[in-house]
């Protein structure tokens, strides 16, 4: 007898969501499907934001040990996604060593169209086992903003970096507009981060060492002529920053002096960063690779990378003007 | 492709041999390649065999294993610290030189040795693997010194070893690094005015992995000695950053420590795919990335 549904085209954990551009300019969603565990939910457009909104959620609020997403999206021409999360992605514990939740997003992005990613962070629970894959393929003028942190797991119930392995690999390929090089795809960035657990009964906690009590540590990938603004500015405020080792070799009465100065909104609001960044621990650095620019950083908790990193995209301000403010929720 | 009266062009016929012995000599290169590949699969003993070969001392692969593992190579190391400085701004008084090496060892191996092991195995990819790694060295810092001292090492190869080789015994992989030379030259002048990727950025790890095929250094060797070089880096950095005096260099140096640590990452990192190679230390990019950030600064990374 055949079923009277319509054939599923998914298997477990895929997804694949394609974004267009609806006249006169509002992105909208022309295929959006999903298969447990994977759930994706786009709370409906309203006229005037920029970017169309998608969360991108597990059952349970959380990848089991063996689960595997597999998410494919295509942004067409000219349209905008922003993905979000409702909390942090859990990684459950791992039955065994070798098995492997696995999450893999494979993004398309079309001319003129961005994708911004800023979800909360992965958190791997003690002995989970998990292997992300992110792959972007772009043209040249398509933007993309991407976050993807890792906190040290459920630290309220003292966890620290005890999971059994976590590996990320973020990659950035290109793609010729046609002409000479038209289909063939180049690798632009690979950014690969692989933390390996202790074997089992070396208890030295090597890989809590490594992290050097770190508590989250995160990279941000810019690339894309609607984030270049972003990018100049992580730039311009890394160039800002002061020296390490440096000293204030003035005397008490200019330091008077200086401080009746009129400092302009955005040097009071980077003193007020400079103050938190040194409470919170945080460490960063930026890096332009091929076209593409870097961000790296790393906070004592999540909280406090949380608030620069979202302390910088706010003050910058063109995420929330190219994407809409509901980009940003998750780095709020 | 070809038709009968092309073939009977004595130029031609020329031609299309040479080509066929090009292929013959890489087809070549790469069976000897997979068979030390093989060979090396089994686990590697502790005490891996770097000099125990039944050559005699004295023939060239020898004499080449010695230059390759001088203190001297790769040239201008002394410039950079691999972000010891830097890790010595951060962490003050908490910072302590065993603990860093450590680190940086499993980082520099988890980042780069797959690169050397792979260039090694088939030379013929070299700017392949250039590229790659040139995609996944994130930091500026870093990628300026593996750039620094990968052309270094490339200038040393087409000045001096080139021409100290015996007989040529694998035309195919040296005309890959002429091939290479010949891309870095334009790259100089035009690169940094445009916005187009360069060719090739002769990166440190699969130059040195592919000059070292060449020069008759088994896979092993290169592996260590490639890390060993990396350890004496610092330790010299560590001397001139006045952190212990050059006899406790020898010391750490000559350790059971450092020889096993060396063993195990290259034990790790043998069979890793170069897609899978990444930071196994990731505040270890934050470190070198920051370097830039230090008020007063001896070295270049």
């Amino acid at each position: 007898m055949n079923s009277p549904f319509p054939q599923s085209f998914s298997s477990p954990g895929e997804g694949h969501l394609i974004v267009h551009l609806r006249p006169p300019s509002i992105s909208a969603l022309s295929k959006i499907t999903f298969q447990y565990p994977l759930k994706l939910i786009s709370p409906s457009p309203s006229a005037n934001q920029p970017s169309i909104l998608v969360f991108l959620l597990t059952y349970g609020g959380g990848l089991v040990g063996g689960d595997q997403v597999y998410l494919t999206i295509d942004v067409l021409a000219g349209a905008r996604l922003s993905i979000a999360t409702q909390g942090y992605t859990k990684i459950f514990k791992s039955p065994e060593r070798d098995v492997i939740t696995r999450q893999h997003l494979h993004v398309n992005l079309y001319p003129g169209a961005g994708c911004c990613l800023l979800p909360d962070p992965v958190q791997p629970f003690a002995e989970s086992v998990y292997e992300q894959v992110q792959d972007f393929t772009l043209v040249p003028d398509a933007s993309l903003c991407l976050l993807d942190w890792v906190s040290a797991g459920r630290t309220a119930r003292g966890e620290d970096w005890d999971l059994w392995g976590w590996t990320g690999r973020n990659e950035v390929w290109v793609r010729g507009r046609g002409g000479e090089d038209g289909g063939k795809k180049r690798l632009l960035l690979r950014d690969k981060v692989v933390l390996e657990g202790d074997r089992e009964g070396v208890g030295n906690k090597g890989l809590k060492k490594k992290m050097s009590g770190l508590g989250v540590f995160g990279t941000l990938i810019l690339k894309g002529p609607l984030v270049e603004d972003l990018a100049s500015f992580f730039i311009d405020e890394f160039t800002a920053l002061p020296r390490i080792g440096a000293q204030d070799f003035r005397s008490q009465e200019r330091r008077e002096q200086d401080s009746g100065v009129l400092l302009t909104p955005r040097q009071v609001w980077r003193q007020a960063r400079l103050e938190q960044e040194k409470e919170d621990g945080l460490l960063w650095s930026v890096a332009r690779v091929r076209g593409c620019t870097v961000v790296k950083f790393g906070a004592l908790t999540v909280e406090g990378g949380r608030s620069w990193i979202g302390s910088m995209i706010k003050e910058e301000k063109s995420i929330g003007r190219h994407f809409g403010e509901s980009a940003t929720m998750c780095i709020r | 492709m070809r038709s009968e009266a092309d073939q009977s062009q004595p130029q031609t016929v020329e031609d299309e041999i040479a080509e066929l012995e090009r292929r013959l000599e890489v087809a070549k290169a790469r069976l000897a390649a997979t068979k030390t590949a093989e060979e090396t699969l089994l686990p590697l003993t502790p005490s891996s065999p770097i000099l125990q070969t039944q050559i005699p001392l004295g023939a060239s692969s020898h004499h080449f294993l010695l230059l390759l593992a001088d203190s001297a190579l790769p040239l201008g190391s002394f410039a950079f610290s691999s972000g010891l400085e830097s890790y010595l701004a951060h962490c003050r008084r908490a910072s302590s030189f065993p603990a860093f090496l450590g680190l940086s060892v499993s980082s520099y191996a988890s980042t780069t040795l797959p690169f050397v092991l792979a260039a090694h195995r088939n030379p013929a990819d070299l700017i392949e693997l250039d590229d790659a790694l040139d995609a996944a060295i994130i930091c500026t810092v870093g990628r300026r010194a593996s750039i620094a001292q990968g052309r270094a090492l490339l200038s040393i190869w087409d000045r001096s070893f080139r021409s100290a080789l015996p007989a040529n015994p694998c035309a195919a992989t040296a005309q890959v690094l002429k091939d290479f030379s010949a891309l870095m030259r334009p790259s100089t002048s035009t690169s940094s005015a445009s916005n187009e990727l360069p060719p090739a950025s002769a990166h440190l790890g699969p130059l040195f992995g592919a000059i070292s095929c060449l020069l008759g250094m088994t896979l092993e060797q290169t592996a260590y000695v490639f890390m060993l070089s990396h350890v004496k880096a610092l330790l010299s950095a560590a001397v001139r950053a006045s952190i212990f005096g050059p006899y406790h260099a020898q010391k750490v140096l000559a350790s059971a420590s450092v020889r096993h640590g060396i063993d195990e990452v290259v034990k790790r990192e043998w069979n890793t795919k170069i897609e899978d190679a990444g930071q196994s230390v990731p505040v270890m990019d934050l470190w070198i990335g920051r370097h830039e950030m230090l008020y007063s600064r001896i070295f270049n990374s």
